[in-house]
């Protein structure tokens, strides 16, 4: 590998390499650009989940149905 | 099993902060969450005298401790199948047949027949199964009715599950260390993998700590979602961590990286622990091991260099045949490097001095020598039982101010397969009553073909249950039990830390489910001892616990979340270590008098079978999951409708496996049902297979147990001398011989097809 792809990749090796070390203003810019490159997003993330996400709780008329037998879900 | 959030009280004391506004007929209440052991502080809105809601805290500092299982616990608990009246058995056990019956009936029969069987074949034939992480309010009561009756025989699962990392820990520094995650610069995770809705707050914590510039570094045979976030990820050989453990230690000590003031003045042992790292240049680890010497290097000065560092209590370590050994190694590694109760690195904390703690409670002073001779397993595996942990009660008294320390549980143990081999008619003695708690003894110890022997082998068997698990089927009786959120709980983290906190109660339990506190305050009734529990009430337990604060249990629901004492560092340097020596025991003088190797060693896998050419790892935990629990709730089984076998390309390709076709994973124990989940995260020749599966819809009884036969990897849990590390007497549950087999016909279990509704999973996703 040479020319602009080596450059390229060594860079960003270099960038990774600071944003792990994580101590001067430079590292921490890194880190911002790395993570903002690499993060998932939330639809990607299966890690998330709807149930934490969208959590309004549930209805306690409902709940005492369901307890004792009367709906299904 | 149990963990403790890793919380900074400085600064949860120091948070400011309002609570959120509420709906119109909607109230909150502070709780600590149970549904798995790591106990997160929530919020629970109640409407028209029910909680409704989960959500995380007000409080900035437990902002975002929360996960799927806790938010849908309202109407988990709320499930038409849950367990409402006491169930006595009418035909034989395993029938399926019951009938209702009162508290009062079934406390009665019970009190009589234990004390029949007690007379008959002495107390010791009394055993009890527990795991009081998530029973919460036993608070040490079972053990204070057992001491006094006279039985040794307690088990739980936090015999293979932080309970044996703490008891062993002892022999290297007197106490269980807890990671200073607010103040370190560097985590190791050895096999283990906090995630979003997987040990949460850890998770968190863990975030935080790199954000701030920590190092991580990931031991893994899988490229799990930590690995990937890693500094060094070390893709070791499952069950091979001592090896890469010792690797470190050969590094560190040939670089001199170690702290030399430290070891010099607080340990014993440093010239035999070298001759023994020796023992281990980088070539032989990296063979061991299957990593590139070079990053295992790097990896070893990462840690001692970057530092202060810390090793989080993972339950991987618990669960080998060189457990003992692990364990050790992880506190020679602390040790060595200056990192013992140091800012950053990991803290003795000892007792929260203010309150009565739970080792008290337990008054393992009213059993006698003898009976506690007779503890199942001690003579052979005696690190965690009393003849093991005998020799800390003196340094305890010296250093933490009383002789006994209970520490998660863990340190007064009999170990649990001598206990069901003496229940099945194996042992020096009978065992013919069994209780469990909370638990789900069947599927939560290696060798499920004896327990079922061992309880079918019983004159009485008593469950406190939520739901009808596999267990609970083969009982006499089956006792309703509460919740969390139906309870209140003053959480003190089992004296692994020094922090307490509190939680209300948010609801009355249903029907007539009652708290594992009434529980015992009934069966010491029974027994004709109600002088050993005398408070009328859980409240009362908890201000008379509360005493020396001046402040009642309800007052300090009020006012705050923790209680805790200050962070004190290097309390050695006044006290000494809690060790027969008072110093940190490289070379350990208690495994030494009980006749084990006192350095840490390791013991290679014994000659594969060709028959299982691949390797098993069992325990694997899934997100809407906690140990066996959970399969009722239908948000969670359309999240796993199934459990999966982890395996990677190259293996399905070498074995012709599909993604989601159903196959039979065996050894020389049994066989399991499962469906193929294809990972490029996987090694090849590993076989990952998760914990704990029955489903509560199949058929109940002996000979179907819901599904428990066909799933449940307990089956495939080995206990033969080979399987077992030798000074616990735990299992080996981190590489074992398997094979799958492919099963003729459909991809499709039969009768099937309505339960496999989930997802697909994506064989990009980390094998988690």
């Amino acid at each position: 590998m040479s020319g602009p792809s080596a450059f390229k990749a060594s860079l960003l090796l270099k960038m990774v390499a600071k944003s792990s070390r994580n101590q001067s203003l430079l590292d921490k810019f890194c880190r911002w650009l790395v993570n903002r490159e690499v993060e998932r997003s939330p639809e990607e993330d299966f890690m998330r989940d709807e149930i934490v996400d969208n959590d309004l709780g549930f209805d306690p008329d409902e709940l005492s149905a369901y307890q004792s037998g009367r709906l299904e879900t | 099993m149990p963990a403790a959030p890793p919380i900074d009280p400085q600064a949860i004391a120091s948070a400011e902060y309002t609570e959120r506004p509420v709906r119109e007929g909607v109230t909150t209440k502070r709780v600590i969450c149970a549904s798995c052991d790591i106990a997160c502080n929530v919020v629970a809105e109640v409407q028209k005298e029910r909680v409704t809601r989960i959500r995380s805290s007000d409080n900035p500092i437990f902002r975002d401790n929360i996960c799927m299982k806790g938010i849908i616990a309202p109407k988990g608990f709320a499930n038409p199948t849950r367990l409402m009246k006491p169930l006595k058995r009418v035909g034989e056990r395993g029938s399926g047949e019951w009938e209702e019956v009162s508290w009062d009936d079934a406390i009665a029969d019970i009190g009589d027949r234990l004390k029949a069987i007690i007379a008959k074949h002495g107390p010791e034939a009394w055993a009890v199964s527990t795991s009081q992480w998530n029973t919460g309010t036993d608070h040490g009561l079972g053990r204070r009715i057992m001491n006094h009756i006279g039985t040794p025989n307690y088990i739980s699962g936090v015999a293979l599950c932080a309970g044996n990392t703490a008891a062993v820990s002892r022999y290297t520094y007197g106490w269980f260390p807890m990671g200073d995650f607010a103040n370190t610069k560097c985590i190791v995770l050895m096999g283990h993998n906090p995630r979003r809705h997987s040990w949460t707050p850890m998770y968190n914590f863990i975030r935080s700590a790199q954000a701030k510039g920590a190092k991580l570094i990931v031991m893994d045979p899988r490229k799990s979602s930590s690995a990937e976030r890693a500094d060094i990820w070390l893709p070791l050989k499952v069950g091979s961590d001592v090896a890469m453990m010792f690797g470190w230690l050969k590094v560190i000590i040939d670089e001199e990286l170690y702290d030399k003031d430290f070891v010099a003045n607080w340990t014993i042992g440093f010239e035999e622990l070298k001759e023994r790292v020796d023992e281990f240049p980088l070539d032989r680890v990296a063979k061991l091991t299957g990593c590139n010497p070079d990053m295992i290097a790097k990896a070893a000065r990462m840690y001692a260099t970057e530092g202060p560092s810390i090793i989080p209590w993972t339950p991987i370590t618990d669960m080998q045949r060189n457990s003992t050994s692990g364990i050790r190694l992880q506190g020679i590694l602390r040790s060595i490097c200056g990192y013992v109760d140091a800012p950053g690195g990991e803290r003795l904390e000892g007792f929260n001095p203010d309150i009565i703690n739970e080792s008290v409670i337990e008054m393992h002073e009213a059993i006698s020598e003898e009976q506690k001779a007779k503890q199942l397993g001690s003579e052979n595996h005696p690190a965690f039982t009393y003849r093991g942990q005998d020799m800390f009660r003196e340094p305890t008294k010296r250093v933490y101010g009383q002789e006994y320390a209970n520490l998660v549980m863990g340190c007064h143990m009999a170990t649990p397969s001598a206990t069901f081999r003496a229940m099945a008619g194996e042992g020096p003695y009978p065992v013919k009553a069994f209780f469990f708690l909370g638990n789900n003894p069947m599927m939560s110890y290696a060798n499920m073909k004896l327990i079922i022997k061992a309880m079918m082998n019983q004159d009485l068997i008593v469950a406190h249950e939520q739901f009808m698990t596999p267990s609970a089927q083969l009982a006499d009786y089956i006792l309703p039990a509460d919740s969390w959120l139906e309870r209140p709980w003053m959480m003190d983290t089992f004296s692994w830390t020094s922090t307490v906190r509190f939680s209300e109660k948010s609801m009355e339990p249903p029907g007539a489910c009652k708290s594992t506190f009434e529980f015992w305050k009934l069966i010491a009734g029974a027994l004709d001892r109600p002088e050993l529990v005398p408070w009328d009430t859980i409240d009362d337990l908890y201000d008379w616990r509360l005493a020396s604060t001046g402040k009642s249990f309800a007052q300090m629901c009020a006012e705050t979340e923790i209680h805790f004492k200050p962070a004190e560092y290097y309390r050695y340097k006044k006290v000494g270590f809690a060790t027969p020596t008072g110093k940190v025991e490289l070379k350990s003088t208690g495994l030494e008098a009980l006749g084990f190797d006192p350095l840490p060693y390791f013991r290679e896998d014994p000659p594969v079978d060709p028959q299982y050419p691949l390797m098993l790892f069992t325990g694997v935990r899934e997100d809407g999951f906690f140990q066996t629990g959970h399969r009722h709730i239908p948000e969670m089984r359309k999240r796993h409708p199934d459990p999966l076998a982890f395996v990677s390309p190259g293996t399905a390709k070498a074995q012709g496996l599909a993604e989601g076709e159903w196959v039979e994973v065996s050894n020389q124990l049994a066989k399991i049902s499962i469906k193929v989940a294809i990972k490029e995260a996987m090694p090849d020749g590993l076989v990952r297979v998760p914990h704990g599966w029955w489903k509560p819809e199949m058929e109940q009884g002996a000979g179907r147990l819901s599904g428990a036969l066909k799933y449940a990897d307990a089956q495939l849990c080995r206990d033969d001398p080979d399987y077992l590390d030798r000074e616990q007497g735990i299992p080996h549950l981190k590489g074992v011989p398997c094979r799958i087999d492919k099963v003729a016909g459909s991809t499709l279990e039969p009768g099937a097809e309505e339960a496999t509704i989930g997802a697909t999973p994506k064989a990009k996703e980390p094998a988690e």
